[in-house]
């Protein structure tokens, strides 16, 4: 099965966000320096455009449209995750019953927020993570954030899949109803993995300066 | 005879944590150019702490006490470079280790940090995924390599610094015995200095003719492999145990193998 997928079920993180090995790559010919700057015109030109100057947007709209479905995007989950803006969208609509119509209406920022997040989403899907911290120290952004950036890319999933087999011994001497001792016991597996994280992060510390890190 | 200078030495070396435990208490020992060497005992025994000794990454703060000489030269902060360059250390877990995106780009870690040329580093990388044999998985993802394909890609990490001396610790944990005998057939191949901290006794009974058992911080016995892994009161004593390979065999018989001779001993 071919082409970039959204949310499988077995996994809490999405795979587009996982580290690439061996993906097919949409628009591989384009280098990421330009996918990244036509993902910030988009959504800063976005964010700025009047909604009189609907052309932008529509424009914007197709042209998003375009690359999801030449590199392949799955639809579905992507649409799902746009819904993520619902609680702004709903923030909005709140504020306009209370305040009156002074701020942007709810329709707004949910046709502003959806197409900024979609340009967030679609660029996501179509650019290896891989290639994001060279392009950002190509263009300047200073080597410790983009250090700090590629690291915790690197150990998220190293954490996510520590959690998972936390959550699974647990699961595995769980007796009781959950509903009882859940939030209990949630929050001491965060804490234990916060802990384990920090000895990690000494470690990790300590295997860079034994290869001359300075 | 002439005295050679020992590639490691070490010398009434002790350390405490900043909890007040004592992880090391006068601990010595020496280790010619060439030496394989195991460093056995229980969990908790400063094995790790030791090991992290010889690459000078501890002791940071005041607290320890002894000395550590690399090829004749005092572990010192104005040496350290030198040394990271001379001593190359390989921890125990691989995840730990390989903190770069790519293969490529964790190979080339510690090359670029030496100051060399790109096209010098590249070369390295190149010739040290070879030497492990994983040429072809340079733009490969850490996360995704087995656990045996994550320790030769930590040992090529370590070997793209041409360091003269290793120190592993733990290099076969969590492997399975093929990726453990082709790890240990790898190593074999490594002319450098070695010290093994481990748990595998059948894999020091193969490959390291001298060990170094060290209990409560304290080198407890230092000598032949064989005798000292064949001493079950001493084994037991220091939370190992006899390895099976020895219950068959009797060092005494003439068909017994024999280790190679230690240069510089």
């Amino acid at each position: 099965m071919s082409g970039i997928h959204f949310g499988h079920n077995h996994t809490p993180y999405a795979p587009e966000f996982r580290p690439t090995a061996g993906v097919r790559v949409p628009f591989a010919w384009l280098a990421p320096e330009w996918k990244l700057a036509v993902m910030l015109t988009l959504v800063v030109g976005t964010a700025v455009m009047p909604l009189a100057w609907w052309y932008w947007h529509v424009g914007a709209g197709v042209l998003l449209l375009t690359v999801a479905l030449s590199g392949r995007v799955a639809l579905k989950p992507l649409l799902w995750r746009v819904l993520w803006l619902l609680p702004f969208v709903a923030g909005a609509a709140l504020a306009a019953v209370w305040h009156g119509p002074t701020g942007p209406g709810w329709p707004t920022v949910a046709a502003r927020g959806g197409l900024c997040l979609l340009t967030v989403l679609i660029f996501a899907a179509v650019t290896p993570f891989g290639a994001l911290p060279g392009v950002l120290r190509r263009i300047g952004v200073p080597a410790l954030l983009v250090t700090t950036m590629a690291l915790m890319h690197r150990y998220l999933f190293v954490l996510v899949d520590e959690s998972d087999r936390m959550r699974r011994a647990r699961t595995c001497r769980t007796f009781t109803p959950k509903r009882r001792f859940g939030w209990g016991v949630n929050a001491e597996v965060i804490g234990r993995l916060f802990v384990r994280a920090s000895e990690r992060a000494e470690r990790i510390y300590l295997a860079m300066c034994a290869r001359g890190w300075k | 005879m002439e005295m050679t200078t020992p590639a490691l030495a070490v010398d009434k070396l002790a350390y405490r944590y900043p909890d007040g435990t004592v992880a090391l208490c006068d601990v010595g020992f020496q280790i010619a150019a060439g030496e394989c060497v195991g460093l056995l005992g229980p969990n908790g025994s400063g094995k790790s702490t030791l090991l992290l000794h010889l690459n000078g990454i501890l002791p940071d703060k005041p607290g320890s006490a002894g000395t550590v000489s690399v090829q004749g030269e005092l572990i010192a902060t104005a040496n350290l470079e030198t040394i990271r360059r001379q001593v190359g250390l390989m921890f125990q877990d691989p995840d730990d280790q390989l903190f770069c995106a790519t293969v490529e780009e964790d190979v080339a870690f510690g090359p670029s940090q030496l100051g060399l040329p790109k096209e010098v580093v590249a070369e390295r990388v190149r010739s040290a995924l070879a030497q492990v044999g994983l040429t072809g998985y340079e733009r490969r993802t850490p996360y995704h390599l087995s656990q045996g394909e994550k320790r030769r890609a930590c040992l090529a990490g370590v070997l793209a610094c041409e360091p003269s001396i290793l120190v592993l610790d733990e290099p076969t944990s969590g492997l399975d015995p093929r990726g453990r005998r082709e790890f240990m057939a790898l190593l074999r191949e490594v002319p450098a200095t070695k010290l093994i901290a481990t748990h595998d006794l059948e894999m020091v009974v193969e490959m390291c003719p001298r060990s170094i058992i060290l209990d409560g911080g304290k080198v407890v016995a230092d000598g032949s492999t064989m005798e000292l892994l064949d001493n079950e009161e001493l084994m037991l004593a220091h939370g190992l145990e006899r390895p099976h390979s020895l219950h068959h065999l009797r060092i005494d018989e003439p068909f017994f193998w024999k280790p190679p001779q230690q240069p510089g001993r």
